[in-house]
């Protein structure tokens, strides 16, 4: 099956024929990666879609209201799911990024530019759905703590990206300039993490960490963690989805520049 | 394989340059990425009266009194860290959090007199969250006061037996 | 239910906003998986 696309040098770039099979590289070669993918994809978005469901139903009907917050409190089955896909998000482009400049992947390439628009995405969720609890609670809609204002400069990181990897007229370029990019904003992933235990902020410290123990029910953890999970497959069906459709269409692109040099030969 | 390593190196470099370099700066502003200031800073280095700073702590058990100025709730309580206290006055509507015991930030004036004038009350609530029911059973078994600091460990309330309403 | 604006506000955002990346995703494979066939019918997955 392989060979059958190696055949056809005019359908890939160049580079991806020349690697493909080491290593990483196995998985650059396009005609793999839309069949692999293709396979993937349903048994990633049907339980991400279950999941999801299962746990905002649980959040939003079944757990207990909190004793001081009342039922504001389900807002975080929404709002602490998307901060965390914010924060994972940026670390698959960041990787991507690397995977980018160091070993010249070309997939990665195109899996960065596809995860930034959905990071963004997730990020604006972050940021709606905690101002929306903000406000009831907190009694603002929204304050420039350190946590909230480096949530907002992640936002901007992922506009950012989004726009330059768009910027150029030889994509490759814009690859290289986003990736930069993204790996710059890298540094910006700790202090999100820590802002709120190294400064004095108005959010409040993380209720589940690495190593200390929960410090929310159990009733409330079990629909946050489902909620979590199923979120995470969405974003990773989604990421997963527009790879594909971006593979296919720089094979489009890849014809078309084919075909027309060819009718260029014969004219 | 040598170009991709050279690549791999430069990277791993530039990333400990750049990570020192905020690391750096971060902990140089350290003190101007606070979002409000504790009552045992201001005792510690009291700003000039009429600048406008955000004080924030814990109600103190017991300080709050409310009144009523001008048809508006007028609210005077004392924020604490445990070190020291501050008078706080404020008129407005507070946020649903506000008790004594929850942590809140306020806006505001220092008084030539040491006392607060707050323009805007913000709570504060902790990463705990709790079922209304375990709260009850925490009162009621005289394991916790609200006012009077955080509740026990989480992995201790789920082996707290919780009694049926009306049972 | 207290709060309940906020709630089905943010719950609204929380489901709105994925299902819209979502419906984009799909109208995207569509469009090139269609493009693609048309292109070169061998090659399309």
């Amino acid at each position: 099956m392989v060979r059958r696309v190696d055949a056809r040098p005019t359908i890939a770039p160049p580079r991806t024929l020349s690697r493909a099979g080491r290593g990483l590289h196995r998985f650059a070669n396009p005609g793999r990666f839309l069949r692999l993918s293709g396979a993937l994809l349903p048994w990633i978005a049907a339980p991400g879609l279950a999941l999801t469901a299962a746990g905002l139903v649980w959040g939003l009907f079944f757990a207990p209201a909190d004793w001081q917050q009342g039922d504001a409190v389900r807002i975080m089955y929404v709002h602490v799911p998307a901060a965390w896909l914010a924060s994972a998000g940026y670390l698959a482009l960041a990787g991507c990024s690397a995977a980018s400049l160091v070993w010249r992947h070309p997939l990665a390439d195109l899996a960065a530019a596809e995860i930034s628009p959905v990071g963004a995405g997730f990020t604006a969720m972050c940021l709606i759905t905690g101002s929306l609890w903000g406000k009831p609670m907190w009694g603002a809609w929204w304050v420039w703590d350190a946590r909230l204002t480096s949530v907002l400069v992640l936002f901007f990181l992922y506009l950012g990206h989004i726009a330059l990897v768009r910027a150029f007229d030889e994509p490759e370029r814009g690859y290289r300039a986003g990736a930069i990019l993204a790996l710059v904003g890298v540094v910006n992933l700790p202090i999100i993490k820590f802002s709120v235990d190294w400064w004095n902020t108005l959010h409040q410290p993380d209720s589940i960490t690495l190593f200390g123990a929960p410090t929310m029910s159990l009733v409330m953890l079990w629909p946050l963690l489902l909620s979590a999970l199923g979120y995470t497959l969405v974003f990773a069906a989604l990421v997963l989805a527009r790879t594909r459709a971006a593979v296919m269409e720089r094979r489009i692109r890849a014809l078309l520049t084919a075909r027309a040099r060819h009718l260029e030969i014969l004219g | 394989m040598t170009r991709k390593r050279r690549r791999l190196w430069v990277l791993l470099a530039c990333g400990v340059g750049l990570g020192s370099a905020t690391a750096l700066s971060l902990s140089a502003f350290r003190s101007n990425l606070v979002f409000f200031v504790a009552p045992s800073d201001v005792a510690a280095s009291p700003p000039p009266p009429g600048r406008s700073l955000r004080l924030g702590g814990l109600v103190e058990a017991g300080s709050v009194q409310k009144s009523v100025m001008g048809g508006q709730p007028a609210t005077r309580f004392r924020v604490t860290d445990g070190r020291a206290s501050v008078a706080v006055s404020y008129v407005g509507i507070l946020p649903d959090l506000f008790r004594e015991g929850q942590g809140v930030v306020t806006l505001g004036t220092l008084r030539p007199d040491g006392s607060f004038r707050a323009s805007e009350v913000l709570a504060k609530h902790d990463e705990t969250y709790m079922p209304k029911d375990v709260a009850d059973a925490l009162k009621r078994s005289g394991l916790w006061r609200p006012s009077e600091g955080a509740p026990p460990p989480a992995a201790s309330w789920n082996t707290l037996a919780v009694p049926k309403q009306g049972g | 239910m207290t709060h309940l604006p906020f709630i089905a506000a943010a719950y609204a955002v929380a489901v709105l906003l994925p299902a819209g990346y979502a419906v984009a995703a799909l109208h995207r494979l569509r469009l090139a998986r269609r493009r693609l066939a048309a292109l070169d019918p061998r090659g399309a997955p």
